[in-house]
């Protein structure tokens, strides 16, 4: 096998087996899912804290009308306002005061509530009184066969939008799944090549405080042991990813079964929701933007995209970053002095974290653009705009800069690196260092 | 044979090396000597190419030394470094691959050293919970296994009980019988006596004494010899200050009276003999050869500044 060959399996070897990395690699996918299905399981277990709210009708047309749903409980009351002030009833969250000329002083009704009162009690209270006052005020224009044309002036507008590509075929896009991918892969590409850049350089700062550089390069050389480290935490990195990917699917397949109609039945609804079928019978009340989502989601071609785009530019991104990485460690004593050097690391990465929300508002913008061919901030950028397709040519001239300015990097990197390694405690002056960069191996 | 070509190595504010020369033949044992400071370090370096001199050049066998020699050569550092969270065994094993041994072989003869230094059953251990000491040994292991025709030793002694310190003797003592060349910087003059074929002192960068070590210890012995004897002191004493033979008095012993004698060279050596044999009952006479700690400190404290 060769040096480097050695190097990258202890690399890999020694982090694979340390028990954070099994305990991260496990806990972060089942923590992930739990965020997710926390909420929904609560909801769907909420029901225990159903509001009950009293409503004291002077009016008289008022209570009959309001409806329960969510989790509001309206119940009418004859008890006065003064006594339901004076004697607080069990269970109950408040009472709705509705004054007696409801219908032309829309603004004649009050809530008290024993707890504080919340937008969505709120929000659901004012609409239901709105629609019942105006339907009060409809009936008083006598019109014939109201409720039938009601239902048929209903509509419920959900907008289809299509993409037309270079063949002149339209593409569906749905604009809300490409944002939160673009999202979150642009913000996982971030935090990758944040967590496993470290990585590396604080595996180089290791071996340069345990003295363990001066026996390595009697052995091999610094610019082998440098690479032998970067492509050894980018296994690391990326058995991580898979391991996350296949658990996300494992526990995602298992979770979706539960609370979800099979994906078989979902896909045909989907595609049949395309062609404008009623398909309301087979998926219930899932409206056509979530069918969107989900064709998207279970469409193979669309997924291999989005997993290969990100492979590409995470291995390129983190490449181009860990061998700036691996020089700034080489050039400090301690991972506390390495603060002020990262900083130029640092920057075009924020800067990119910035970038990035105005790329997935505006994908193939100007700012876009550019910032995903630049090579520094095009593995984030380019993650952001390749849910929402991107022209072929900008792909390869974007991977191809990326992957050349890496190993421009790594070239130049080398050289810091074999001469960072060995100054302790002294910086090297610009002099030595194109003298160090001349020596020949 | 490794050649040091007039190595001049200067850094911001002081001179490292200035000028140094040295040979090393083929099968010796050479310590580098000199106080702390004085460039042994920086030699080594250059030596192994970690650094680059201004000027000069080290040969090798007749050859200007490559990158690729230096991966040939055993060396242990004098900062001594393993990866603290890795295991003894498997640490080893990564370093003698490294060197380009197979993994077998290399776990084969890794056994048999762990073995002969008794510290089987730290194979496992991680080296964070090793002695500084202990690390050493493993280190020392690590350094020799690939069996170098080179071996470079910073300070091995250092951080060493006496009882360790006498093993890594016996060990160069071994690898030299084995045909390897071995170079060790060192502190330690007791060990210099006793397995240097070579030396060089270095002090304030410059060398400034370098040679066989029976030879310089001779040099440095201005032919003194100490005399025992029984019979009458003031009586040998005139007599010899009457041939101007310099003479100081030494403290004898209950039994023995004695005397140092610096001795004239050539024939009229034994005509002093046969007169301190005429006065006096000789029980002893011994040449003094000065220790290495001796010459150590006259040189470097001889250096002008």
């Amino acid at each position: 096998m060769s040096k480097i060959g050695i190097i990258i399996q202890r690399e890999f070897n020694q982090r694979v087996r340390k028990k954070s990395f099994i305990i991260t690699t496990i806990l972060t996918p089942i923590l992930m899912i739990g965020l997710i299905a926390a909420p929904i399981l609560i909801a769907m277990a909420g029901s225990s804290d159903e509001k009950t709210i009293v409503v004291v009708d002077e009016s008289g047309v008022i209570a009959g009308r309001l409806q329960d749903g969510g989790k509001l409980r309206f119940r009418k009351t004859d008890k006065s306002a003064e006594e339901l002030r004076r004697n607080r009833e069990e269970n109950v969250f408040g009472y709705l005061a509705v004054g007696k000329d409801i219908v032309t002083n829309p603004s004649d009704i009050t809530l008290y509530s024993y707890e504080p009162s919340t937008m969505e009690v709120e929000r659901n209270i004012a609409s239901q009184v709105e629609d019942i006052i105006e339907n009060i005020r409809l009936q008083a224009y006598n019109i014939e066969n109201l409720p039938q044309i009601m239902a048929d002036v209903r509509a419920d507008v959900s907008l289809s939008t299509y993409r037309i590509d270079e063949e002149g075929q339209d593409k569906a896009s749905s604009s809300v799944l490409s944002y939160g991918v673009a999202y979150v892969f642009g913000f996982l590409i971030y935090l990758f090549v944040f967590i496993y850049g470290g990585m590396v350089m604080q595996g180089v700062v290791e071996e340069k405080s345990s003295k363990v550089l001066e026996l390595m390069v009697s052995s091999v050389k610094p610019f082998q042991l440098m690479l032998g480290k970067i492509l050894g935490i980018a296994a690391v990195a990326l058995t991580q990813f898979f391991i996350w990917m296949v658990l996300l699917f494992v526990f995602g397949t298992v979770l979706g079964s539960l609370v979800m109609p099979d994906p078989d039945t979902l896909r045909e609804a989907a595609q049949g929701a395309t062609m404008g079928m009623d398909v309301s019978g087979m998926t219930g009340n899932l409206n056509p933007e979530t069918m969107e989502i989900i064709r998207n989601v279970t469409d193979l071609s669309y997924l291999a995209k989005l997993f290969g785009g990100f492979v590409i530019f995470f291995i390129g991104g983190y490449l181009l970053y860990a061998a700036m990485f691996a020089a700034v460690g080489s050039a400090v004593d301690n991972v506390a002095d390495t603060q002020q050097l990262q900083l130029p690391i640092s920057m075009p990465l924020i800067l990119s974290i910035i970038v990035l929300i105005n790329a997935m508002n505006d994908p193939n913008g100007k700012l876009a653009f550019w910032f995903s061919l630049i090579p520094f901030t095009s593995p984030i950028i380019m993650m952001a705009r390749i849910p929402y397709g991107v022209p072929f040519w900008q792909l390869a001239v974007s991977v191809l800069l990326l992957y050349g300015s890496f190993v421009g990097m790594v070239w130049v990197a080398g050289k810091i690196y074999r001469v960072g390694i060995f100054m302790y405690g002294k910086k090297p002056t610009l002099k030595e260092v194109v003298k160090w960069a001349r020596y020949k191996n | 044979m490794l050649e040091v070509k007039n190595v001049t190595k200067r850094y911001a504010n002081h001179t490292a090396l200035d000028d140094v020369s040295l040979l090393v033949p083929q099968g010796t044992v050479y310590g580098l000597l000199g106080p702390n400071g004085a460039g042994k370090t920086t030699l080594i370096r250059i030596i192994n190419r970690i650094t680059a001199p201004d000027s000069g050049e080290i040969w090798l066998d007749g050859k200007p030394m490559t990158q690729e020699d230096i991966y040939h050569i055993g060396y242990l550092p004098e900062e001594r470094g393993l990866y603290k969270k890795m295991k003894v065994g498997e640490q080893a094993l990564y370093f003698a691959q490294l060197k380009g041994m197979p993994r077998r072989e290399a776990a084969e003869k890794l056994k048999s050293w762990f073995k002969r230094f008794e510290i089987r059953e730290w194979w496992d251990k991680k080296v964070e919970e090793l002695s500084k000491g202990m690390a050493q040994k493993v280190q020392f292991i690590v350094t020799v296994l690939h069996e170098p025709k080179l071996l470079i030793f910073d300070e091995p002694f250092s951080g060493f009980d006496p009882i360790n310190a006498n093993i890594l003797k016996e060990e160069i003592l071994r690898l030299k019988d084995g045909g390897a060349t071995v170079i060790f910087s060192t502190h330690n003059m007791a060990s210099v006596e006793e397995i240097c074929d070579n030396i060089t002192l270095i002090n304030k960068s410059k060398n400034i004494l370098t040679g066989n070590v029976d030879r310089i210890r001779h040099r440095y012995g201005e032919n003194t010899f100490r005399l025992d004897f029984t019979g009458s002191k003031p009586e040998l004493l005139q007599k010899l200050r009457e041939k101007g033979i310099p003479v100081t008095d030494d403290a004898g012993t209950a039994l023995y009276s004695s005397l140092r004698i610096k001795m004239p060279e050539g024939p009229a050596s034994r005509e002093i003999l046969a007169l301190v044999n005429e006065t006096v009952e000789i029980r002893n006479f011994t040449e003094i050869i000065p220790s290495m700690n001796d010459i150590f400190i006259r040189a470097v404290e001889g250096t002008p500044a």
